[in-house]
């Protein structure tokens, strides 16, 4: 049962660390590092030097740094889909009987499949814009699969979590709008970053400040939305930190760190669309945006955990 | 937080690092005719960045799906004169000026940016083989695949599979990196 915890947590964790380095490799462009899939340049460990490429692939698709970097995504995601896998295993065997940790693990289990093979699919499509987009989206889901799963189980080992603390009843709609705003705020973003994408192929000369410019209404977009989830997560924040009895560590901690990411979030995207187009931004911009997902996501099962107790 | 961004900022300072393109050697002086009967010679390659191929008009093989990818790039990269593109046929016997010029009309091609060159097959021969290093045993159905890729000095910097998807998204990106070296000088 601990050890089933304990996976469910790095499972978790190791997801999140993936998201970044999947970051990392679409922001220093090392997508196409390896030309080929589910191998890199026809070797199970990539070329450290030219010499090694096989005869049929062109050597000017070689660079050793990115095929490393790309590569280095595709060993993680491999330990991570291992990870991913004990977990189920654990879980169907000890909680079999349980929805809750059940589906989760089994949906984010078949997910994980789908989304290496979306990885082969990126690779022969020369990194297809729309492809990237849902490779990003399914591992947010992903994520937040695992992350019930793991929160499921932390309640199971300490029921009276939420026991003591009485949250106002009466805004689940608050999490519904928020939800939503956020779901579309990120693709909002990757339609931004995508759609940058796409202008570049065809303008492969003309710098991102411009492309960003001609991208229009969408940034506009992006920053209403931003400010609109500011003054939700604030007034959450209000409702369960402030103004709740007994709010449990997790609840109240949650709350102040989404209030705090997102604060980054509308400094570092305001930097991106006005300033500059700085990768290592960027990559951070979204690392958040996905771990601001989670907490929301912990805020709401605790809500929710403590309402149960209180009918 | 502060390890992943310090490895982050790391990694990423080393992939742009490592998209430097060496210099491979110089193009020797050539003279051939293009598809308008006029000289184009070496010293055309100079202050642009030439993309450049050999393939003849009757080609079943690789050759159309050489001139497609070239027509691409040549779309792609129509907002600058700083980018121009090259092809050598390889079987002049056939490809007379007339034909080369009608071949340049069917595939789109409406300016300077993208010319058909043309000479005595020895000479053509020659500049493949020493000029490029490329092979030209059996021309012209032996004639390579690759499109060379050229900097402004007339320095031959790499070698790209003309007919392959990925050689020639990694062809786009260093042609850009190129342009943007000689813009910034």
């Amino acid at each position: 049962m601990k050890l089933f915890r304990t996976f469910s947590y790095l499972s978790t964790g190791l997801t999140y660390l993936l998201i970044f380095v999947g970051g990392m490799v679409r922001v220093s462009g090392a997508g196409m590092g390896c030309p080929d899939w589910p191998k890199c340049f026809d070797r199970w460990i990539p070329p450290t030097n030219i010499s090694q490429l096989p005869d049929h692939i062109d050597p000017a698709k070689f660079n050793i740094v990115l095929a490393w970097i790309e590569y280095s995504n595709r060993l993680f995601g491999a330990l991570v889909g291992l990870t991913i896998t004990i977990t189920l295993i654990l879980g169907l065997k000890h909680y079999s009987q349980r929805a809750t940790i059940k589906w989760p693990l089994i949906v984010a289990f078949i997910l994980t499949l789908v989304e290496g093979w979306l990885g082969a699919v990126l690779v022969h499509t020369v990194l297809n814009p729309v492809t990237i987009t849902l490779h990003l989206l399914l591992a947010l889901i992903i994520v937040m699969l695992l992350l019930y799963a793991a929160q499921e189980s932390y309640y199971l080992e300490n029921p009276n979590a939420e026991s003591d603390s009485k949250y106002p009843p009466n805004i689940h709609w608050a999490f519904i709008v928020l939800f939503i705003t956020l779901i579309i705020e990120i693709i909002l973003g990757t339609e931004i970053r995508g759609g940058l994408e796409i202008l570049r192929k065809d303008n492969p000369l003309l710098d991102s400040n411009f492309l960003i410019y001609m991208l229009g209404p969408f940034k506009y977009m992006h920053t209403i939305l931003g400010i609109l989830i500011l003054g939700l997560s604030i007034f959450l924040w209000y409702k369960l930190a402030k103004k709740s009895h007994n709010s449990s560590e997790l609840v109240s901690q949650s709350s102040l760190a989404i209030l705090v990411l997102l604060v980054f979030q509308i400094i570092s995207g305001e930097v991106l669309v006005f300033i500059k187009v700085k990768p290592i931004v960027q990559l951070f911009h979204l690392w958040f945006a996905s771990i601001i997902m989670g907490l929301v996501s912990i805020q709401y099962c605790a809500w929710r955990k403590s309402q149960y107790y209180h009918e | 937080m502060l390890v992943a961004g310090t490895v982050a900022s790391w990694v990423i300072n080393l992939a742009n690092e490592s998209h430097d393109i060496s210099i491979i050697k110089k193009v020797p002086n050539f003279s051939l005719i293009n598809q308008n009967g006029d000289p184009f010679t070496e010293k055309d390659l100079i202050n642009k960045i030439t993309v450049l191929d050999f393939f003849f008009t009757n080609c079943p093989g690789p050759c159309p799906i050489m001139t497609y990818n070239m027509k691409n790039l040549y779309n792609d990269f129509s907002s600058t004169d700083a980018v121009q593109f090259v092809s050598i046929t390889v079987d002049p016997e056939n490809d007379s000026n007339e034909i080369l010029k009608t071949y340049s009309k069917i595939n789109g091609v409406e300016d300077q940016r993208w010319q058909f060159l043309t000479s005595d097959l020895n000479s053509i021969k020659m500049l493949k083989q020493d000029g490029f290093m490329l092979f030209a045993d059996e021309l012209p159905q032996g004639h390579a695949i690759k499109f060379i890729l050229i900097d402004e000095k007339g320095n031959i910097r790499k070698y790209f599979d003309g007919t392959d998807d990925a050689s020639i998204a990694i062809l786009k990106k260093d042609i850009t990196q190129l342009v943007k070296q000689i813009r910034s000088i």
